[in-house]
């Protein structure tokens, strides 16, 4: 005898609809909502050539794809860290430390490889680090996060003591600033971290445990997920990709100073929220991230190629963000018991 | 319609304080509550019986004004009257004691009382608080509380919390108040207190709509009784008119055989749980036991007397203080993670919080306890992840059109056979099961009941948490009993039978 | 069983405050760490026990107590305000420029409470209306008024304030100087408006148990938005007193001062979740911030480590209140 449940049933109607209705129905959730996104981002890109003659010039198409591989590669780790309905607020700040620490030493030592090791090594420090006070001192992610934050800044700060270092070797500079085959190495880069990502969250059961951890995180544990190693997994993961994030960004500036990529924390959320990926855990995707990325960078382009004051940029990513968790919400709201 | 009444009332017929006519509610794709006509008489104790889904909690929804009905009236002794809000239902006198309560925990008793109708101060928007505690205080003394008003809500139990609940319905001059379950968390002693309190309020004259599936209780407080199936108002009976099973049957919709029967296990397998001397922070104390492959062994007991807390500490859902836990020969030291890798399975208390990821997919929940061992290089495959999927989906029979359907979709029997899926498909061997048929129709339990006879007869070891003594009566080869966070005694298959359980269970008294 | 919403007495007898401190459980963790840290900057420093530093750090303390006292209430409604020191700062670079132009303070004044309001109601429709997490909507309205401050200033700073600006911070009345006035008076009227008030009891609500506010008929999203409403309109009462003190409006003022409110609050044993409240735990955890910044200064540690240093407070509170099994 059947119970009635009061939630609309997924799909339920696919059964009636017919033919391209019916088609778009039967798809499952994650494609649907990517191909929305999709198609935002080619309206986007029709817009933007109509807007402005400079949009659809090689130099420009080439600054957006530089941009946006940076935005994706940093967003692509805390993508996984939102999909355990977490948060890490600290990205930003663990950019500008790992990019002054490998500065520092590359200054010192003029060896590329230690600092490329150490710039990696610190964000994913600074990634566990966040994780043990998540899952050892039980503190809420975006507390804990952002008190890491500030400790971060501070401690950057203090080392650097309010100076620039700049001047790298070219070796170095290539990975931000360099090109193979006219496409930059940072591209690249974004397109095998895609690969990576999308493989590790879809194809590999941490990446199952990991959507089941933010869906439901008791349900996963008592279903022997190992949750809390999950958790320090993710923001280990957001952290070394942050690491990975301020070498480019070191490198195409060709400078640090204290406060250096501090601003990124908020496109970053802001493409993985755009992305589709929920902000209560269990839905989302690494390519929504890198789309994501693209109608941020994309927004931020036009807005420079129209002679908008830069100023207006967080404030344009402000609203962005708050409009797609509006949206998230409206289309989530009935799915949360 | 003739209103059968009690032969001790006076002969003439009264008006209800609340009649109810052909309401009806629909939520999208569901009819929740189908022309239900119903009246309620100042000073009686009316029973609403109904199996999770029939629309008793959209009928209290609908009585306090948290939804408006689609269609139908409403009279209030016999003067038609519109529900559309908490306010109108609070003008009408309209209570409702739901079982998660309404209560916040950081403002004191007198607070919460008065919430929303603090009396004034003497600016606008000062609250008296002096005035607010004498008033309080005269609640809570008619019916017979001994907390102090000030007393933070938080800092109370939960029996204790759910008196502050019917004060704080009395202070809005409820006469018509509707109680959820009241005694679901209640000890013996506080479910006493709780009839007293019926009691008072019944000579004081106030109606009252108590939804309950303990047909103890039903006979003992209830005056009249009603009972719904999907939506509809099926049956009325006099309590003296009438017995449990067709109560049951009414309920269910056709005759239902209660008694489950099964084969007992003649020879008990190898040693699958022992625990010795557990002690846990939880509350359980010294807590011996054993089950062994091929037995259904029951662990009974009232609510509150430890038996999830022994379930949890034995799955390492919570640590333990003292004592070992050994699961076939192994200890059990760590967390659930652990206890998987040993072959235990844990069914928990609440599915949908507990056992099952609800926006995800059936599958998705099938192959979650499993992933190690279907994919030990860690690449997932989806189509072998299906294809298992498909398997237990059949093998269960779970009521889905696949694989992929969202598993908060599904009714609550199905869902729990996801959950008990999940666990076949990680191969355990022990299985404890909470309360494995709470909010599953009578069908769908017969279903689980069956499944779990077929897991024992596959030389698996279960160990089974009910509240439902005909369950454990029934369908265990012996069971533990309980009492106050210890192991009150255990009781062999032929020495089984609710009375002994029960005194077990109770303090001598 | 403690019993911490019986609102303190007025001081009147300060032995009987300090047993209600004993008894409220995670506030006396918060005083405890204040003295700890009185004692240990005035051991390694020599100024700190001056008489003029201990009244410089109150003073210096108002303007964080004037954002912590609303953060409060936000925090315990299980909401957050990240946008507060933007805020700020763009209120501190209006009331500014409006002052600079008008050579007064009262349309200046009108000016910065328009902005927090307006910044108050964005926050709190966002929350309330719209379902958007506190600390989304924050963020998202942070870089907004980020933003905007650099925009009307252009990144340059404002400088020429009229002096009847500057005696707001540099003022005094009975010997009380301005600021410490200002502060006293907002304490008070949220201590009365939290414990003593309808309102106050229906923020507790709006944490502790937003359903039950709702089935007893309250509009509890007009109490949502008027929470951080109040947050941005005590913002903008802030940037008086910001702009009295830095003589100036400059587009990155009070850049990330919410974070010490959020901090002050935390260490104050202010929960944040189920409505838990303390409003002198947050005076509390105000004077610890003010005094940790303090002594940092005399040992000539820069402000950024001083953050790191706030940071780290936070989480040693934090830590305090789960080892008392506060947190569950």
């Amino acid at each position: 005898m059947k119970t009635p449940t009061l939630s609309s049933p997924a799909g339920a109607s696919a059964q009636n609809a017919s033919g391209l209705q019916g088609l778009w129905q039967a798809l499952p959730d994650p494609v649907r909502s990517v191909a929305f996104r999709l198609l935002a981002l080619g309206l986007l890109c029709l817009a933007l050539s109509l807007a402005s003659d400079a949009f659809l010039t090689t130099t420009n198409i080439v600054n957006v794809l530089r941009q946006a591989a940076l935005l994706f590669l940093l967003a692509s780790g805390v993508t996984l860290v939102i999909l355990t309905a977490g948060l890490d607020l600290s990205v930003g700040a663990n950019v500008a430390m790992s990019a002054c620490l490998a500065a520092t030493l590359m200054k010192a030592t003029g060896s590329i490889t230690l600092a490329v090791f150490a710039g990696l090594g610190c964000g994913l420090l600074i990634g566990i680090a966040n994780g043990l006070l998540i899952t050892l001192l039980r503190l809420p992610p975006f507390i804990a996060t952002y008190g890491m934050l500030w400790i971060l800044h501070g401690v950057t700060y203090w080392f650097m003591k309010g100076e620039t270092i700049h001047g790298f070797p070219p070796a170095f500079r290539a990975i931000g600033s360099g090109h193979w085959l006219g496409i930059p190495i940072p591209v690249y880069l974004m397109v095998a971290f895609l690969f990576i990502g999308v493989l590790f969250a879809q194809r590999t059961r941490w990446g199952q445990e990991i959507y089941a951890v933010g869906a439901n995180p008791e349900a996963a544990r008592l279903s022997g997920v190992p949750v809390k190693s999950r958790l320090v997994l993710v923001y280990a993961v957001s952290g070394a990709m942050a690491g990975l994030a301020s070498l480019i960004f070191l490198a195409r500036l060709n400078s640090a100073e204290g406060d250096i990529g501090e601003a990124l924390t908020l496109p970053a959320i802001a493409a993985v929220l755009i992305g589709g990926t929920s902000l209560f855990g269990g839905v989302g995707s690494v390519f929504g991230t890198l789309v994501g990325a693209l109608i941020l960078t994309l927004v931020l382009n036009g807005m420079n190629l129209l002679a908008i004051s830069s100023n207006w940029q967080p404030v344009v990513t402000g609203v962005i963000v708050v409009l797609a968790v509006f949206l998230d919400n409206l289309t989530r709201k009935g799915d949360r018991k | 319609m003739t209103i059968p009444h009690d032969p001790a009332a006076p002969a003439t017929p009264r008006v209800p304080i609340l009649e109810l006519r052909g309401i009806s509610k629909r939520f999208t794709g569901v009819q929740a509550l189908d022309d239900v006509s119903f009246e309620l008489h100042e000073g009686e104790v009316h029973m609403l019986l109904g199996e999770n889904g029939a629309g008793k909690s959209t009928l209290m929804k609908v009585l306090c004004g948290a939804h408006t009905a689609d269609a139908g009236e409403f009279f209030h002794r016999g003067e038609p009257v519109v529900i559309g809000g908490p306010a109108d239902a609070q003008r009408l006198g309209i209570a409702v004691i739901f079982q998660e309560f309404t209560l916040v925990p950081y403002l004191s008793v007198a607070q919460n009382i008065f919430l929303g109708r603090e009396p004034r101060g003497r600016l606008p928007g000062l609250v008296d608080h002096a005035r607010m505690r004498r008033e309080a205080q005269v609640i809570m003394d008619q019916l017979g509380m001994t907390l102090r008003p000030d007393t933070v809500v938080a800092t109370l139990g939960v029996a204790q919390q759910q008196m502050v609940e019917i004060a704080k319905a009395l202070s809005q001059q409820a006469r018509i108040v509707v109680l959820d379950e009241p005694t679901a968390a209640l000890s013996d002693n506080e479910t006493e207190k709780l009839f007293a309190m019926i009691e008072t309020l019944k000579r004081q004259g106030v109606a009252m709509v108590y939804i309950s599936h303990r047909m103890a209780e039903v006979f003992s407080m209830g005056d009249r009784i009603t009972v719904l199936r999907d939506g509809k108002k099926v049956g009325f009976r006099m309590p003296g008119e009438t017995a449990p099973d067709e109560l049951v049957s009414l309920m269910v919709g056709r005759k239902v055989d209660m008694s489950y029967s099964r084969t007992y296990c003649a020879a008990p397998g190898e040693l699958a749980l022992r625990l010795q001397g557990v002690s846990a922070r939880s509350g359980i104390q010294d807590v011996s036991l054993e089950v062994r492959a091929g037995e259904i062994v029951g662990l009974a007991g009232l609510v509150g007397s430890g038996r999830t807390e022994v379930a949890r500490a034995i799955f390492g859902a919570d640590p333990i203080a003292a004592g070992r836990i050994e699961i076939f020969g192994r200890p059990q030291t760590g967390g659930p993670t652990q206890a998987r890798r040993l072959g235990a399975a844990l069914i928990p208390e609440s599915r949908k919080a507990q056992g099952l990821a609800l926006i995800r997919s059936v599958g998705e929940n099938l192959v979650l306890a499993s992933l190690p061992r279907l994919f030990p290089s860690g690449l997932f495959s989806p189509s072998k992840a299906a294809a298992q999927a498909r398997e237990l989906i059949t093998r269960l029979r779970i009521a889905t059109p696949g694989p992929d359907r969202r598993v908060g979709v599904l009714s609550g029997g199905n869902q729990q056979k996801v959950v008990i899926g999940k666990w076949l498909s990680a191969e355990a061997k022990l299985f404890i099961f909470d309360e494995p048929t709470r909010g599953i129709d009578v069908g769908a339990k017969a279903e689980i009941f069956s499944l779990i006879d077929a897991l024992v007869r596959k030389g698996a070891a279960v160990l089974m948490i009910s509240s439902e003594l005909s369950e454990i009566v029934n369908v265990c080869d012996r069971t533990y009993v309980m009492r106050e966070g210890r192991v009150a005694g255990e009781l062999a298959r032929d020495a089984m039978s609710e009375e002994a359980i029960l005194t077990l269970g109770m303090h001598h008294a | 069983m403690h019993e911490m919403t019986v609102r303190a007495e007025p001081v009147a007898g300060v032995g009987k405050l300090i047993a209600r401190l004993k008894h409220a459980g995670s506030a006396s963790g918060a005083l405890m760490m204040l003295i700890v840290l009185c004692a240990v900057f005035a051991f390694s420093t020599e100024n700190f026990l001056d008489g003029a530093n201990l009244v410089n750090v109150a003073v210096q303390s108002t303007i964080l107590l004037l954002l912590a006292l609303p953060m409060t209430l936000i925090i315990m409604t299980e909401g957050l305000d990240l946008s507060m020191g933007a805020v700020l700062t763009l209120a501190n670079v209006v009331l500014a420029t409006v002052a600079v132009n008008t050579g007064g303070v009262s349309l200046a004044l009108l000016a910065a409470l328009g902005v927090g309001l307006a910044f108050g109601l964005v926050n709190g429709t966002l929350v309330s209306r719209l379902g958007i997490p506190p600390f989304v909507a924050t963020l998202g309205t942070l870089g907004a008024a980020q933003g905007l401050a650099l925009v009307v200033t252009d990144g340059q700073s404002v400088v020429g304030i009229p002096a009847s600006v500057q005696m707001f911070y540099s003022g005094a009345f009975l010997g009380v100087p301005a600021p410490i006035w200002i502060a006293g008076i907002a304490y008070a009227a949220f201590h009365g408006v939290l414990y003593h008030t309808r309102f106050g009891a229906n923020v507790f609500a709006l944490g502790g148990n937003r359903e039950a506010l709702t089935l007893a008929g309250v509009r509890t999203r007009l109490y949502l938005v008027a929470v951080y409403v109040i947050g941005g309109l005590m913002a903008g009462l802030a940037a008086l007193l910001l702009t009295a003190r830095i003589s100036s409006g400059h587009p990155t003022a009070a850049l990330g001062m919410e974070f010490d409110a959020i901090a002050a609050v935390a260490v104050g044993g202010t929960s944040f979740e189920k409505g838990k409240g303390w409003l002198l735990g947050t005076l509390i955890g105000v004077l610890a911030v003010g005094v940790l910044r303090n002594g940092l200064n005399l040992m000539g540690v820069t402000s950024a480590v001083q953050v790191s240093a706030i940071g780290l407070l936070v989480i040693l509170a934090l830590m305090i209140d789960a080892f008392r099994g506060k947190q569950s």
